[in-house]
């Protein structure tokens, strides 16, 4: 049963009072549900609050009203039981890249040994390919390196649940395909569920198992959730040759289209 | 391979000179390296060769424009003038340093340094002889070169007056006439005061005429003889080393420690055995007092350190120590208090009001109140425990800690505390929200927060300020110093601004190179250490 409902969000409202007393609701009554090991993307046009629900989910940000139910418990604020990669790779400069997943590791685990700890940073950052960039301080790395670091500290802490925000939206599009499959990968050995947030809708249908679309704000809410029926674990090139695959992006960018079509409507009521 | 290696050294020497702030001597290093000649020597012309003849440049206007300038205290010392004071300075310390090994001398060592002195005394004293002569000879010299340049000029001058005399009598005596006439109607008034008018006009033009005279004459005088002042000055060098030599013997002698302590015993010896055979009980109480008073002098030798006269490495030593000691006081309040400034915004607002009135107030002021303050805690400052104890430490025992020391650093603890404070504040309060983000999601407590997250990020505007602390400070303390008679370079200079010796400008030139040159030091040093601590190589001014 919990394996079905793991994540759960509730009508939940994110309201920013303005200048003059009135809430205005960002997001408005957002439903959806994870199941456990799930990928689930979640798209739309910029500004329409995709950020604002992930970080109500890692708990940055309250909630105005509705609720976050992670694991069967409800969010009431950030914990290392719900993994953020940030859009910028966040990474404490004055740490090495061992360093800075050791941080998290130390805190998360504090009853392991030292040689459990380490053996945890190694895996994290083998996992991500830089066996032999243990050592380096994030200046010397580049981008991609530097976000590899965040998935790291993120999946070394063992979280419930995985929150990606826009992980590659800083990255150039070689990068980019490079690390969507590094985090393929890793999800294919240790099955964390994951929300991730993008604009990309290649991206979307090629990592996710569901995709959410959002509309466009305020009052933001699921639009529409499409299940993506790839088998796991994925090959790019094959799926790129599939007629799904289009299909998928099809429908994806129709929706994202109709969006834009209906805010325009809805601008010239507002003028006219 | 060994390419490579050279390399490795090449690279490891630039980012020495980078991380010290040295980048001008980058090309040089590069050029030895072998590495673009044409553009290191290019980058060499530009960024070393020019600057290097801009500095002479300016030492050449210096050297041109300062005997120009006359002042009340000598004309402006030149660069040679300052250097030569440096470099008595340094003869100074070089001679106080062999007196108080002279002072300590014992037994055999003593006597053959005895010798020795007095043999060189002796060789001195023949060379002072010959030179007084050449002086006298140069003296005369001069004297009948002068007599012969002024003879002519003082004759015409003494004829010249003669003849004034006489020309003013007859006008006096043409006035008095005139006046008579007056006086009994024969002539109008208007030609008694167009008389005197004139008197008045040809005295004027005499006088001119005579002191013009004069003024040559003296030109005449003042004329420096080359032979004379060359034999002056060797003979003053000389006579310079012959006095050090008669003080030397003194302290070998005379004024020697040992020397002394066995005179005293044997005057302490002599009375013991004068009290043994003490023919009354009236003579026994006046030798066994004289006794008494000769082992309290014996025993306040046995402490006796030579009183060193003060040096100029003596008070920049001091001087640094207690700009040390203020700074570390600074940042010993500003950090903590920075950054409790900057985590709390209550805290902060509680102190903004005292930064705000307090931070512009000026070191004169400070200095003022800590003196009275500071003062109050060393009533007895000859046997306070606490001067005591720091005077006993090793290292810093010879720096003579004084309250004086005490209210200067507290003076620069004062000023140089609200550039830390302010920075520090601004470090921590200005932490990325994203570096925040990561400690919410980690759940960081407050000290892994406080030690792993902000002071790692603020160290680098902690530094920042902490280098302007320590440029305050530096600056503080000489007026400190000067103002409150605290040993340092700050009364170094006040002295000599108060003794008015011949060398006094000089020195004091010389004094400003001294502080400028420390604090350029002090200011490198606070470079490289921001430097080690900034995380993102930090880009730092000069």
């Amino acid at each position: 049963m919990i394996e079905d409902r793991y994540v759960e969000l509730f009508d939940v409202v994110k309201a920013y009072p303005n200048p003059f007393g009135e809430a205005i609701k960002v997001v408005d009554g957002f439903n959806l549900l994870v199941k456990q090991g799930e990928l689930v993307s979640v798209i739309g046009h910029s500004g329409c609050g995709k950020s604002t629900v992930l970080n109500m989910i890692a708990g940055l940000i309250p909630i105005s009203s509705g609720g976050v139910i992670v694991a069967g418990r409800e969010v009431t604020g950030p914990g290392p039981d719900r993994a953020v990669v940030f859009q910028a790779p966040c990474l404490l400069p004055w740490l090495s890249c061992y360093g800075n997943v050791m941080l998290g590791v130390k805190q998360v685990f504090p009853d392991a040994t030292k040689a459990e700890r380490n053996q945890m940073v190694e895996y994290a950052l083998c996992a991500v390919g830089l066996r032999d960039s243990m050592h380096k301080y994030p200046k010397e790395m580049s981008g991609g390196m530097q976000q590899r670091v965040g998935i790291a500290r993120a999946i070394a802490l063992r979280p419930k649940m995985l929150l990606l925000d826009e992980p590659f939206g800083r990255l150039d599009s070689l990068t980019r395909m490079e690390l969507q499959d590094v985090i393929l990968n890793i999800l294919n050995f240790e099955k964390i569920t994951t929300m991730m947030i993008t604009h990309d809708p290649d991206e979307a249908v090629y990592m996710s198992d569901r995709i959410c679309m959002m509309t466009n704000g305020p009052h933001a809410k699921v639009g529409e959730v499409m299940d993506i029926h790839f088998e796991r674990p994925r090959d790019r090139e094959e799926i790129m040759e599939t007629a799904d695959f289009y299909e998928y992006r099809r429908r994806l960018l129709q929706f994202l289209d109709d969006c834009e079509k209906e805010k325009e409507a809805r601008k010239k009521v507002k003028a006219g | 391979m060994a390419e490579s290696a050279k390399d490795k050294v090449k690279y490891k020497i630039l980012k020495a000179l980078d991380v010290s702030g040295f980048t001008a001597f980058d090309p040089v290093i590069r050029l030895i390296f072998g590495e673009e000649p044409q553009k290191q020597l290019q980058a060499i012309v530009k960024y070393l060769v020019i600057p290097f003849f801009f500095v002479l440049a300016c030492l050449w206007i210096w050297t041109w424009m300062g005997p120009r300038h006359k002042t009340k205290s000598g004309e402006v010392p030149t660069p040679d003038i300052v250097w030569e004071s440096a470099v008595i300075n340094d003869t100074i310390a070089d001679r106080e340093e062999i007196k108080e090994q002279d002072f300590l001398l014992e037994g055999v060592e003593r006597e053959a340094a005895l010798a020795e002195v007095t043999k060189e005394y002796a060789v001195l004293s023949e060379e002072v002889k010959r030179l007084k002569e050449l002086v006298a000879t140069a003296e005369a010299e001069k004297a009948e070169l002068e007599a012969k340049a002024i003879g002519p000029i003082q004759e015409k001058h003494d004829a010249l007056k003669a003849e004034y005399k006489l020309a003013e009598k007859e006008r006096d005596e043409g006035i008095a006439a005139i006046s008579e006439e007056v006086a009994a109607g024969k002539a109008d008034t208007a030609s008694l005061i167009a008389a005197i008018r004139d008197d008045g006009v040809a005295t004027d033009a005499e006088r001119a005429e005579l002191s013009a005279l004069k003024s040559q004459i003296d030109e005449i005088r003042s004329q420096k003889y080359k032979p004379l002042e060359e034999a002056r000055k060797s003979y003053d060098k000389v006579a310079d080393a012959q006095f050090f030599m008669k003080t030397r013997l003194e302290f070998l002698d005379k004024r020697n420690l040992t020397v002394k302590l066995d005179e005293a015993q044997s005057k302490l010896d002599g009375y013991m055995t004068d009290l043994a055979s003490a023919g009354s009980a009236k003579d026994a109480l006046k030798i066994a007092k004289r006794a008494v008073k000769a082992e309290e002098s014996v025993d306040r030798l046995e402490g006796q350190e030579y009183a060193s006269a003060v040096t100029i490495y003596h008070q920049t030593k001091r001087s640094i120590f207690t700009v040390f000691v203020g700074f570390f006081m600074a940042a010993f309040v500003a950090i903590p208090v920075g950054i409790m400034c900057g985590l709390n915004k209550i805290f902060m607002a509680c102190l903004t009001p005292i930064i705000s009135v307090f931070k512009p107030v000026s070191p004169v002021v400070w200095l003022l109140i800590f003196q009275i303050v500071v003062g109050a805690f060393f009533p007895d400052p000859e046997n306070h425990a606490l001067l005591n104890f720091l005077n006993e430490l090793p290292l810093i025992s010879s720096l003579e800690i004084n309250p004086a020391l005490i209210f200067s650093a507290c003076t620069v603890a004062m000023c140089a505390v609200w550039p830390a404070l302010v920075n520090t504040a601004l470090g921590v309060s200005s932490i990325d929200q994203d570096h925040i983000n990561v400690a919410r999601v980690l759940r960081l407590g407050f000290w892994n927060r406080l030690f792993k997250i902000v002071i790692p990020s603020a160290l680098p505007l902690v530094f920042a300020g902490l280098r302007i602390s320590l440029g305050v400070g530096w600056m503080v303390l000489i007026a400190a110093e000067a103002l409150s008679s605290s040993d340092g370079l700050g009364k170094f200079v006040w002295d000599e601004y108060q003794n008015g010796s011949s060398l006094t400008f000089a020195n004091i030139i010389m004094v400003c190179f001294v502080v400028g040159i420390i604090g350029f030091l002090l200011d490198r040093m606070m470079i490289v250490l921001q430097r080690f601590v900034s995380f993102d190589g930090g880009g730092t001014s000069v």
